[in-house]
């Protein structure tokens, strides 16, 4: 039986550091404060982003926000001075954005052939997804701010002609 | 030199047209387009000189877009700017007739390493 790598917490912590100082922090005064030990992620007004990983490993990569922070996000990718001129499609784009490169980032590390989803952004309480492989939290600039990852059971079943299916 | 820039985010055109200027390529006509059908209607409407484009975007991806495209007669350099990294992904983009393919997150250097050769 073959052991599958599954993505760690280092890994997650150099991928998040490698977002920050390539889109929010390019001049390194803003880093990201990673948390020693990871706490709960997900608080109920945060801006939450998915993308989905599937083919050889199927799992999910989580991004979340608190929204001060998801404005913030927005403001410095999208280069708006002010952070109240970010509007609501602006930080659905962006936190979306960030899902998806930090995603890519995740499925590279993963055995192939897998396909990358488009990003989801909801805001709000978010279900427990279950499966967690990993996780980080931290803090930007005093605000939370978590990525995970999950792995996602793929049921396998036999039909009785003998078929299998996914 | 008219550039086209194809990602589903507008965010992210607007980091890839900010990471150009960055690196040094200013004066070009910078086109944006959000998927890769709007990608083949502008190259096919008015031949680029440099395409920038996502992998993953809706309505018609990037690498069905770059089939398209070259389909058309269009020869113009074609680039992946994407998450999409893995040595398949290369593999499958250069055998498209993909010039290169930087991965998201990208800095100004990156860009320059790939297109000094074409835009200097």
């Amino acid at each position: 039986m073959t052991v599958q790598h599954k993505p760690n917490t280092e890994e997650l912590v150099s991928i998040a550091e490698m977002v920050w100082s390539s889109y929010l922090d390019p001049d390194g005064v803003r880093p990201l404060v990673v948390d020693p030990a990871p706490g709960w992620g997900l608080g109920p007004t945060d801006v939450v982003a998915t993308v989905a990983i599937s083919g050889a490993w199927d799992g999910r990569v989580l991004l979340s926000f608190s929204p001060p922070a998801a404005r913030r996000a927005s403001a410095a990718l999208l280069a708006i001075a002010e952070v109240d001129d970010v509007g609501e499609g602006d930080v659905a784009d962006a936190v979306g954005e960030l899902a998806n490169i930090i995603g890519g980032s995740v499925k590279s590390l993963m055995p192939q052939p897998t396909v990358l989803s488009l990003p989801a952004v909801h805001t709000g309480a978010f279900p427990d997804l279950g499966g967690e492989v990993c996780r980080v939290t931290g803090t930007w600039d005093g605000e939370p701010v978590s990525v995970a990852v999950h792995e996602v059971a793929v049921y396998v079943g036999v039909s009785r002609t003998g078929e299998t299916s996914q | 030199m008219r550039i086209l820039i194809a990602d589903d985010s507008r965010v992210m055109r607007q980091i890839v047209s900010r990471t150009l200027r960055q690196a040094g390529y200013d004066g070009h006509d910078l086109v944006e387009v959000a998927d890769g059908k709007q990608l083949y209607d502008a190259a096919v409407a008015q031949p680029p000189d440099l395409v920038l484009s996502d992998w993953n975007m809706p309505e018609m991806n990037g690498l069905e877009a770059l089939v398209a495209i070259r389909a058309a007669g269009i020869k113009a350099p074609f680039g992946f700017v994407t998450t999409e990294g893995s040595p398949e992904m290369r593999k499958k983009a250069v055998d498209a007739g993909a010039m290169f393919l930087i991965t998201k997150p990208f800095t100004a250097e990156s860009f320059r390493d790939v297109l000094d050769p074409i835009l200097r």
